[in-house]
């Protein structure tokens, strides 16, 4: 029996935060993973991984987001904790095993980390990670570290913006701001559905499948800094640990999905009898 | 890369441990997902023939792109408050339009004459898409020239613009504090739920709302009440039941109504903020800008030696032969260098001859033919000495002196006249001129009964001045039993109080050196001129200071003339005209003493007899408005002259922990929720004063929001500028103006909402955004003088393609449109295209600005100049000019009961209660040895936040100045890191060793020194960590200044906070001195000792 499924059966207080409607609920297949399968074949196995991360994908980009919800769900029921375990590398499982965290406390947490430019600041979108004007860039704020965290709406974020505008992408997450982690894994997920979307259609998708398939690979391509990022929120998050741990997760998932996930273009399609 | 799922991925991803995962096992880790993180509804469209195209070339820097007019904004630059007009360029391409557009490239504006200087600018008539191209008719040639005037002149700091809006380090939601203030944690919160809170309070932090806090009654009807129980008339219980909600204290209503509690603090927007919403609609008297912490004694040193309105000193640049650079920097700083600079520079290459009295040398003073190097805070005597001179060597213009009012220097044509003849009240007590009744000259009624009285030099007898041709200078005499002395005859035995070789002593510059600057300065006629700003007036006695240098341009008669000083003040109108923006109908009207104590004397209130007479608790600033900032935390501290219940700061221009001689004593009364229970902040980054607010509200920067700022007087024509927003970078900033007026209508006070604004007929107009209020304004701009012609089609277009652009969606065309008449907008959308309107230098400019071109002094070569009028200036000051002021006695010090002076005066710079801190008048016994000074780098703007400027690479802290002789005593040499010992605090700097410093005098650029981590105890999530032990340490080496090494700026605390080290007033010990006359703080006044580490 998983871990998940233990936890499930322990109970839990009335009292706790954690109110997740499926806390208690049997594990269950995503929805359309039965049709997908129905599919059969390889076809199937990468309609099912689409639609796998794309649920990776949205559940971060809602945790990059702000959507504490969300968030304070998957982390009270152990999904979080249980998606982390998978990746290797994961050394402090513990991180993202709280049913103990209130709504309130993570929105804090993640108000100081990623929106109020004060001391526990790691701005979390792309521009304010890339070298060129980072190096030289000047802010007018006392907290800016000379050298580092520079430009807002920079290059990188022109070139997501036009990313998104070709496949008429209009992100709801990230405050606006096309590089921002939560409108880039936002955009992995809506592509990855769109994957999976493709590959239940019977139709001849394969142009379109490969399209997909070469704007996630573009789009990935794109979160190199997530390194950087992890570290820096690694360090600044010492004590409670959850979005050090949430950005190790990213990092590696994103990593992963770059090697492993995003499948070869063609695959899955019906080969050319 | 393989296909087959099965296959065992041994190339792991990130990490080297453990079996990596297969996407099928992914697939069943994410079962237990479920639906959780699918949340929104953003989806994908990917058509196959958008597949490949990606529309956008990329070329690495290509030559210079061509554009358009639809790509350039033109507004004003907030980089420093010289406020340059520029040119915004629009980037290409930016996006799909969820944010606005970037910014490429900002430059000055060529239709202004400030930014084009020293060329013409190109005429206002010129279509902007031939501007934006530079292909105007005589701008200059690109493909010939390699340059055309398609662009003006801009600064480094303006360039840096771009930074400044686009920083990751916005605020980009409201905030709210989450644990003590200053503590650095915050959480976000909607606009809605930070207006209710700031209007109905709130609980978990545990501040009142404005709602309770707020309360008015008009001082007529309040005034008669008390008056009615003075005289026993009304019970004082009853009074207390009436106007108790409404007061702040019953017992003591000259403070005036509860709304005085409710104080805002924010350099600009001051006739919306300020006349609007603060005064008429709150009905609170209490807002405040820096003018305390800036050249206040200076402002007012020149207002009072003058009648008409004149704050500043400049010369007429092009004409001027001798110029005298007195304490400031106009090749770096003043305001603005961007074409102070070219100016200046031509004109010594022209011949002018330019001295500079600065203790260093600076930049400008580089450029001069004489540096003097005088004593810091002894300008006064420096002044007077001159003066002295020019009295004993009979080189002050007497004709021009002898005219008593304008009658007789109109006779002799002269614009301006002295005060130099009129009598004065000798025996009374506060000096007051002798008016012509005073003296039985004529009758209470005559007309002429309030003229000054001048000895009429053809009859020996006294007149009224306005009858008399030529008047007598010297006079001391009985007139009906009433003593009366002539102000120059009170001028002179001033000046003779002490020898030109004591003056020497005191100022310490030689008598040889004053002979010859008061020589030159009095060998050009009126072609000769001083420019003064803030080096003499940044001390105690800097109002005195200011006083006797603007009175020795009396003595030449200079103002208004080609090549003298200028008084400019000439403008567009902005708040009349079409629309009268300063009037809300059923507006308050504020009253009460004022909480910074400006313009009322202390023993003329009711506190003077709580407190049993003088000394006043704090200082009194009788003859001064009330903006000595620098007052603002002490006095609420000591709720003096009442507390401060609700401070709204805008730290742009008001970064007070730093800028506030003295700011290090702020956090501690900010940070206590105790004596000011709801602090607000609007800005655009976390901030050294923001941080300690309960709310920081994120605020547009000055590329996107309106603004209106003057232009000061040192230009030769007419202008007005407009700023408008240009791009919007953070969707959820909104200007502070809009949100107070989010407030107000919760309120239900006056000017906000419906029925806000009349126009010139009557009609009311609705007032919900700030381009309700500002494109009023720029109507009424258009239509001032001769109203500008209408748009044509074309610059509608442009207008309207360029703000789409750049402010995307948000940009509500048809919005703008009704806040103005249709005739209106046609003429504001030629404003706005322009960035403000400003004057030609002569008519029919176009045609001739097509055949000369842009590098001709038009305004000097024709005769039809709009500059001049003949030879003299057509903006004049053109009114009397003041040795003596009879206003400044009828201020007393607040600690002695001291009447203050009428003349000019050397004064040492003294505290609160008259300890000396500085002595001027003697050696006195300073504890440390060394004066510290400060002054405005090239790279800042303003004390806004103090990280470091741009060029860190080529200045990456603030090096101490220092002259070898001080250097060699304590074993320095350059580059060595010393330490800096201010008696109640001690910092790390490096040494700079310099000829360029007064011996005995040590210096510092100011916009250095964080106070941020590691300056004090800091919690994070639970963890607490001490201070560091000494201010401003820093663990890297420092770079050897003077040495040429390009490289990365340093880290981020480099520097000191030179406002840190100044001392604290003896009597008041939580702020810096003050001068109780002009309202400055004293910013010069510290003295250190310097060791090496």
């Amino acid at each position: 029996m998983d871990e998940a499924t233990a936890r499930t059966t322990e109970g839990e207080s009335p009292t706790d935060d954690c109110e997740s409607e499926s806390a208690s609920d049997e594990v269950e297949r995503a929805p359309d993973a039965t049709a997908a399968a129905a599919a059969g074949g390889a076809a199937g196995d990468d309609a099912d991984a689409a639609r796998a991360r794309a649920a990776v994908y949205g559940l971060l980009a809602a945790a990059f987001d702000g959507d504490h919800d969300t968030l304070a769900g998957a982390l009270c029921d152990g999904t979080l904790a249980d998606l982390a375990v998978r990746f290797p590398g994961d050394a402090d499982g513990g991180a993202l095993d709280r049913p103990d965290l209130d709504a309130e406390g993570l929105r804090v947490g993640y108000d100081n980390l990623f929106v109020v430019p004060g001391p526990h600041y790691i701005p979390p979108f792309a521009s304010a990670w890339a070298d060129d004007p980072s190096e030289s860039f000047e802010s007018d704020s006392p907290y800016h570290d000379a050298g580092a965290a520079g430009e807002l709406l920079g290059d990188p974020a022109a070139v997501a913006a036009r990313s998104h505008a070709a496949v008429g992408f209009e992100p709801e997450r990230g405050d606006a701001i096309p590089d921002h982690l939560a409108a880039e894994l936002e955009f992995m997920r809506a592509l990855c559905e769109r994957e999976a979307a493709l590959l239940a259609d019977a139709s001849d998708a394969t142009d379109d499948l490969v399209a997909v398939r070469e704007r996630q690979r573009e789009t990935v391509g794109r979160l190199g800094w997530l390194d950087d990022f992890h570290e820096a929120v690694e360090a600044e998050d010492a004590v409670e640990g959850v979005f050090a741990a949430l950005a190790r997760l990213a990092r590696t998932f994103v990593a992963w999905d770059a090697q492993h996930g995003i499948a070869a273009p063609d695959s899955g399609t019906v080969p050319p009898q | 890369m393989s296909t087959d799922d099965s296959t065992d991925a041994d190339a792991g991803g990130t990490e080297d441990e453990g079996p990596s995962l297969t996407r099928r096992d992914l697939v069943k880790a994410v079962g237990a997902v479920g639906a959780i993180g699918a949340a929104s509804a953003a989806t994908v469209n990917v058509d196959t023939d958008d597949l490949w195209a990606d529309n956008t070339e990329h070329y690495v820097g290509d030559d210079y792109g061509e554009y358009g007019a639809s790509d350039v904004i033109h507004t004003t630059c907030g980089q420093c408050n010289t406020f340059c007009p520029i040119k915004v360029r629009l980037a290409d391409d930016s996006g799909t339009g969820e944010y606005s557009s970037l910014v490429r490239k900002l430059a000055g504006n060529p239709y202004s004459f400030l930014n084009t200087q020293p060329f013409s600018q190109v005429p206002y008539s010129s279509d902007p898409e031939e501007v934006a191209t530079g292909d105007v008719a005589g701008s200059g040639d690109v493909d010939a020239d390699r340059w055309s005037l398609s662009g003006g002149r801009i600064c480094l700091k303006g360039q840096a613009g771009i930074q400044t809006a686009f920083d990751s380090y916005r605020v980009r939601k409201p905030m709210k504090r989450v644990g003590p203030r200053g503590s650095g944690e915050w959480k976000t919160v909607s606009w809605k739920q930070a207006i209710e809170d700031i209007v109905e309070g709130d609980d978990d932090l545990g501040h009142p709302g404005l709602r309770d806090l707020w309360g008015y009654a008009p001082e007529d009807e309040v005034m008669d009440d008390w008056e009615a129980v003075q005289s026993g008339e009304l019970d004082k219980s009853a009074f207390d039941e009436k106007w108790g909600d409404a007061l702040i204290d019953t017992d003591h209503p000259d403070m005036g109504p509860k709304a005085n509690q409710i104080v805002d603090v924010g350099g600009f927007r001051r006739n919306f903020i300020r006349t609007r919403l603060w005064h008429q609609g709150l009905g609170s008297i209490n807002s405040v800008h820096h003018a305390g912490t800036c050249g206040f004694s200076s402002v007012m040193g020149n207002v009072r030696s003058h009648a008409a309105q004149k704050k500043r000193q400049y010369p007429d640049v092009e004409n001027c032969e001798y110029l005298l650079v007195w304490g400031t920097n106009p090749m770096v700083a003043n305001k603005g260098p961007t074409w102070l600079a070219p100016k200046l520079t031509n004109a010594i290459e022209d011949g002018m001859r330019m001295d500079v009295v600065d203790p260093r040398l600076s930049k400008t003073a580089e450029k001069a033919d004489t540096w003097v190097p005088v004593e810091p805070g002894a300008d006064g005597a420096l002044a007077l000495g001159m003066a002295r001179w020019i009295l004993e060597h009979d080189r002050h213009d007497v004709e021009y002196l002898r005219n008593p009012a304008e009658s007789a220097a109109a006779a002799d044509g002269e614009p301006t006249w002295s005060d130099a003849t009129h009598l004065v009240l000798v025996d009374e007590e506060a000096g007051p001129k002798a008016r012509a009744t005073d003296l039985g000259l004529v009758p209470a009624d005559h007309e002429l009964a309030d003229d000054f009285v001048a000895v009429d030099a053809s009859t020996g007898e006294p007149r009224p001045a306005s009858e008399v041709e030529t008047g007598v200078l010297d006079v001391s005499l009985t007139v009906d039993g009433t003593a009366v002395r002539s102000v120059w005859s009170l001028y002179r035995d001033r000046v003779f109080e002490h020898t030109v070789e004591e003056y020497a002593e005191m100022s310490g510059v030689s008598a040889d050196r004053i002979a010859e600057v008061a020589d030159e300065f009095t060998s050009h006629g009126e072609r000769a001129a001083i420019m003064a700003y803030r080096g003499p007036a940044k001390h105690t006695n800097g109002f005195y200071n200011t006083r006797a240098i603007a009175t020795l341009q009396h003595l030449i008669g200079n103002y208004d003339w080609k090549g003298g000083q200028i008084t400019p003040y000439a403008g567009y109108s902005t708040m009349s005209g079409r629309y009268e923006l300063g009037q809300v109908p059923d507006g308050h009207s504020p009253w009460g003493i004022p909480l910074l104590r400006g313009g009322v004397n202390y023993e003329d209130t009711t506190l003077f007899e709580r407190d049993d007479g003088y000394p006043a608790k704090r200082p009194w600033f009788p003859v001064a408005p009330p903006q000595a900032t620098q007052e603002l935390y002490g006095s609420a501290a000591d709720e003096y002259p009442y507390g401060v219940e609700a401070l709204f700061i805008r730290p742009y221009s008001n970064n007070h922990v730093m800028a506030v001689a003295g700011g290090d004593q702020i956090p501690d009364i900010l940070g206590d929720p105790d004596t000011i229970p709801l602090v607000v902040a609007s800005d655009t980054v976390i901030g050294e004063t923001s941080k300690y607010a309960d709310y920081i509200l994120p605020e547009p920067t000055y590329l996107e929001r309106w603004e209106n700022f003057g232009t000061y007087p040192n230009k030769r024509l007419a202008d007005e500028k407009i700023s408008q927003p240009a791009v919007e970078v953070v969707p959820d900033s909104r200007p502070f103006e809009e949100v107070l007026i989010d407030l107000w209508t919760e309120l239900d006070l006056p000017g906000v909402g419906e029925d806000a604004i009349p126009d010139a007929d009557g009609e009311l107009w609705p007032l919900e955004r700030a381009e309700d209020f500002y494109l009023k304004l720029a109507a009424n701009i258009a239509c001032d003088r001769e109203p500008v012609p209408d748009a044509s089609e074309e610059e509608m277009r442009v207008f309207r393609e360029s703000h789409e652009q750049g402010l995307g969606d948000s940009f509500d065309l048809d919005r703008w449109k009704r806040a103005v008449s249709d005739e209106e907008w046609a003429k504001v959308v030629t404003v706005l295209n322009r960035g403000g309107r400003f004057e030609e230098p002569v008519d029919d400019y176009a045609d001739r600005f097509a055949e000369h071109g842009h590098e001709y002094d038009y305004a000097e070569r024709f005769d039809d100049s709009n500059a001049y009028d003949g030879d003299q200036m057509r903006y004049k000051l053109g009114s009397r000019v003041d040795f003596y002021s009879e206003v400044v006695p009828k201020g007393k010090h607040s600690y002695t009961g001291e009447r203050f002076d009428p003349l000019p005066r050397v004064d040492d710079v003294e505290h609160y209660d008259g300890g000396v801190q500085a002595p001027v008048t003697d050696d006195g016994d300073p504890e440390r040895p060394l004066r510290l000074i400060n002054w405005k780098p090239r790279t800042q703007g303003m004390h806004r936040t103090t990280n470091s400027p741009w060029l860190r690479e080529t200045r990456p802290q603030n090096p101490l100045w220092i002259n070898p002789r001080d250097a060699e005593e304590r074993g320095i040499e350059n580059g060595d890191t010393i330490v800096i010992d201010a008696g109640r605090r001690t910092v790390e700097g490096v040494a700079m060793v310099t000829n360029g410093i007064r011996p005995g005098v040590v210096g510092a650029m100011w916009g250095w020194g964080r106070s941020g981590d590691g300056a004090v105890e800091e919690t994070i999530d639970g963890e607490t960590r001490g201070p560091v032990e000494d201010d401003g340490h820093t663990p890297y080496q420092f770079d050897e200044p003077m040495t040429e090494e390009a490289g990365l700026a340093k880290g981020r605390d480099a520097g000191f906070a030179i406002n840190h080290l100044q001392p604290l007033d003896e009597e008041l010990s939580d702020t810096g001195l003050s001068d109780l006359v002009g309202g400055s703080n004293a910013q010069y006044d510290a003295f250190v000792e310097i060791e090496r580490t």
